[in-house]
């Protein structure tokens, strides 16, 4: 039988169709904009698109409370009018909704300077499988009362609740924006340029590795004056390092990100993310470009912060012993390698993993299956 | 308390690593929230992570609750001890076992102080960031109870973006690793509820912490304003010109007065003073410092001091810093509240404190991170008047209601403890409040691991349940199970 669709409109709705759904012990798969995970075999979805209500922008807080169903590049759009925004760059932001952007804690390169969800997050509200709606966190920036659910839902993956709206510390648009492209002809190069570059008394909002050909992208959202005299520093330090070097801005910067993003996130093939300590970035993309010799690759990631984005085209069949070949070599360097629906090992904390889920859903009613701890 | 399971704590931590004299237990009955004292029935200072987890367990086994605590400077009663429990005390667990520069990480025990980290890296051009007052002698495991914060925050966030792993030992004894070195464990976010789940979810025996590189230029200037609302316009004006400043702090006449009078920072004699700190790229600090110095005066600041070099910014922070144990300068007791307002009712709470003021009869200092809205209004009195230390303690309590009010929250650094839960209720409803205990259960069933505090009323957790069907009388609202 295929699965009821549900769209509520509000809070208490989801709430409603989560507690009967554990009345019925029936499977509820949690939907955003399905830009990430596709429906697994369910009795359930239970679809966020009708959770748009108006962004709630305080603009001299600082701070605005977003609806779990509206995406991303919408929520901003508002934002912006008042030279504001939620400075998250996840892949798919057009379509990507905010709910499901907490679920996955996903982020995009800008995750360098202003972090992930889980650190922009101050407030949440969430229906639970017991038919009741709960808050936690507030509107203001600072504030220890409580326990921080909102952090705990980041990341989750609609194991636990499902979040109806979300509260965010927001940040200044910057004046002015532009991005130095380095290209290198050694792979492993990109990595000791980040590490320079991250050392030095630059403050880039991103630094991105590439490949193929072999970049890096390093992008300074500042003062026009600023920018420039930022871009000149790195830019004698891609040259230092036999970097070639080139400036885009406006639209050709746009341009440039979008292209970047479209290398991993657009195009079929298993979307692996290797996560190890920056300073062992660079034996990672060695390794990666070993195991890839025969396979149709594109590479991205945070290489400052140790994260590398790895997209396996081509014969589906020979990209699970690469991606062990990477896990083990990552967990070797006390990193982790995920892939959509893989997570690995939890470690020892899986047991108190899943005594949290098991308080939150004991009869496993949302997203079953998806994730290790429940 | 059974003689043997004190003979089994000795074995566990030593006979130097457990204290039972009464008169060595009175250090530990209270933390800086000294009106609220309770004697444990013993205090043990384990030096490793298994010693933890013995104790934690022999706890367990004998249903006695315990209390960690780190350096006792919590002002919330966090620290608290149990009466006939156990107080872990983690100050001998104070090394900082790693120190990775390149990878701007270090990890460290639960009893290195805050100030010590920054120490050991500074001469990397490195620092930690999260720089509550008490630093000097606050410990990182503290820190990591109540998610301290600090004058910086507004820009660099609170210890949970600082601090990227923990090791910690559950309250069934079990050690676990939540985060790591490497970013993005897979797996729950359970390290960001730790971080400022003050102690009640389990005991964090080893941490690895971020750290940031110096930023390569520093500008700071000291405003005086006529009027507490001047010097609030030049914040919002400064926000809403898009900078983000390091810092922002401000200063009322009363505090003003009493810093003056213990620390002589030179500040004007005026209604409010600003602090203002830039840090960033020289290039961009440059441009921006500007454009808040014009704002502060268009504000109508009446003296603009911008501090040079290094000595000069010290002494303005000292001035800031030492406004809270300054008031003792101008009044024999006084009483500091910690709430939140959003920014933008800071004008609209500040006037309602004058109020309060005026018809209480106890003069308020209020001094506040006005960039992120975190009030510490400090309610003067004399505890030799009969009465008046209760008086103060109902207009502190008043405060906290404005806050609330003002959509804010009832503590922003200093947690809520045993001195705020009777507050929880009204910033929460039941079923916020039963969503967190949801947590607690999971990590603490049994209700052993710093009881009675954070939440107004001790809930028993209950097994989790079975297969659960709903009656069909149930269904139709004719009946609730109890």
């Amino acid at each position: 039988m295929p699965p009821q669709i549900y769209e509520p409109a509000d809070a208490p709705a989801v709430a409603a169709v989560l507690q009967a759904a554990a009345v019925d012990r029936l499977g509820v798969f949690v939907r955003g904009a399905a830009t990430k995970i596709a429906p697994p075999p369910c009795d359930v979805i239970l679809s966020t698109a009708k959770l748009t209500p108006a962004v709630d922008h305080v603009a001299g807080d600082l701070v605005a409370t977003l609806p779990a169903g509206m995406p991303l590049d919408q929520a901003n759009e508002v934002l912006r009018r008042e030279r504001q925004w939620l400075p998250l760059d996840p892949p798919r932001g057009h379509r990507a909704t905010i709910g499901g952007i907490i679920a996955a804690n996903d982020s995009g390169p800008r995750r360098h300077r202003f972090g992930a969800p889980r650190d922009l997050i101050i407030g949440i509200e969430v229906a639970l499988v017991d038919g009741r709606v709960a808050k936690a966190g507030g509107r203001v920036v600072k504030n220890v009362a409580g326990y921080d659910l909102s952090k705990l839902m980041c990341g989750s993956f609609g194991t636990l609740a499902v979040v109806t709206s979300a509260t965010f510390k927001l940040s200044p648009v910057a004046p002015f924006s532009q991005t130095v492209v380095a290209t290198v002809s050694d792979l492993r190069k990109l990595s000791d340029l980040a590490l320079a570059i991250s050392a030095a008394p630059v403050t880039p909002t991103a630094i991105e590795l590439q490949s193929p050909p072999h970049r890096l992208l390093v992008r300074f959202e500042t003062t026009e004056g600023s920018a420039a005299a930022q871009t000149k520093r790195a830019s004698e330090i891609c040259g230092q390092h036999g970097a070639t070097t080139g400036i885009v801005t406006g639209q050709a910067e746009a341009d440039a990100w979008r292209a970047h993003e479209s290398r991993i996130f657009s195009g079929a093939g298993t979307v692996v993310k290797v996560a190890v300590l920056p300073t062992d970035v660079g034996e990672m993309l060695s390794l990666i470009q070993q195991l890839t010799a025969d396979v149709e690759v594109g590479i991205s990631g945070r290489a400052a912060l140790g994260i590398v984005l790895v997209r396996l085209g081509g014969d589906a069949g020979t990209h699970e012993p690469i991606v062990d070949a990477l896990r083990a070599a990552a967990a070797a360097r006390r990193g982790s390698v995920v892939t959509r629906g893989d997570f690995g090992s939890l470690g020892d904390a899986e047991p108190i993993m899943r005594a949290v889920k098991a308080r939150f859903d004991p009869q496993h009613v949302l997203n079953a299956g998806l994730t290790p701890w429940g | 308390m059974d003689p043997s399971f004190r003979t089994e704590l000795a074995r566990i931590v030593g006979p130097d690593g457990l204290i039972n004299d009464a008169s060595d237990l009175l250090t530990y009955e209270s933390d800086a929230l000294t009106h609220l004292r309770s004697t444990p029935a013993a205090v043990v200072l384990p030096t490793s992570a298994e010693d933890v987890q013995n104790v934690v367990r022999l706890c367990r086994r004998h249903g006695v609750p315990f209390v960690a605590r780190g350096h006792g400077t919590g002002l919330s009663g966090g620290a608290l001890p149990v009466k006939d429990g156990v107080l872990i005390g983690l100050s001998r667990m104070n090394r900082i076992l790693d120190v990775d520069i390149p990878n701007l990480r270090a990890v460290v025990e639960p009893g290195v102080t805050n100030l010590e980290i920054t120490k050991r890296v500074a001469a990397y051009g490195c620092y930690y960031a999260p720089d509550p007052s008490s630093q000097v002698v606050c410990s990182i495991g503290g820190n990591i109870a109540e998610n301290s914060g600090g004058a910086h925050c507004l820009k660099y966030g609170f210890t949970v973006h600082h601090v990227l792993g923990v090791e910690a030992v559950l309250p069934n004894g079990d050690l676990v690793h939540l985060g790591g070195s490497v970013l993005d464990t897979p797996g729950l976010d359970l390290l960001g509820v730790i971080v400022g789940s003050e102690g009640t979810l389990a005991i964090v025996t080893k941490a690895t912490v971020r750290l940031l590189r110096r930023a390569e230029k520093v500008m700071l200037l000291l405003a005086g304003f006529p009027s507490i609302d001047a010097a609030g316009q030049a914040v919002s004006d400064i926000i809403a010109g898009g900078i983000v400043p390091a810092a922002v702090e401000m200063m009322d006449r009363l505090t003003i007065e009493a810093a003056e009078a213990a620390v002589h920072p030179n500040f004007p004699k005026t209604d409010a003073v600003l602090i203002v700190e830039l840090d960033g790229p020289a290039s961009e600090v440059d441009e921006l410092f500007a454009i808040v110095e014009t704002i502060c005066r268009k504000s109508g600041a009446t003296t603009v001091e911008i501090a040079h070099d290094q000595a000069q910014r010290d002494r303005i922070w000292k001035g800031r810093k030492a406004a809270f144990a300054a008031m003792g300068r101008v009044s024999p007791n006084y009483y500091v509240q910690d709430g939140v307002v959003p920014r933008t009712k800071l004008p609209h709470v500040l006037r309602r404190i004058r109020d309060l003021e005026a018809r209480s009869g106890l003069r308020i200092g209020n001094v506040f991170h006005a960039g992120d809205g975190n009030l510490h209004p400090l309610i003067c009195y004399d505890a030799a008047i009969p009465g008046q230390a209760e008086h103060a303690e109902k207009v502190a309590a008043e405060i906290l209601t404005y806050c609330i009010e003002a959509g804010g929250a009832i503590t922003g650094e200093h947690g809520v403890g045993v001195d705020k839960k009777g507050y929880m209720p009204k910033m929460f409803g039941e079923h916020d409040l039963d969503a967190m205990q949801l947590v607690r259960c999971a990590f603490d069933p049994t209700g052993i691991c710093n009881p009675g505090k954070v939440f107004p009323t001790p809930r028993l957790c209950g097994e989790v349940p079975g297969p659960y069907r709903q009656h069909p009388l149930e269904r139709a609202g004719l009946a609730e199970r109890f």
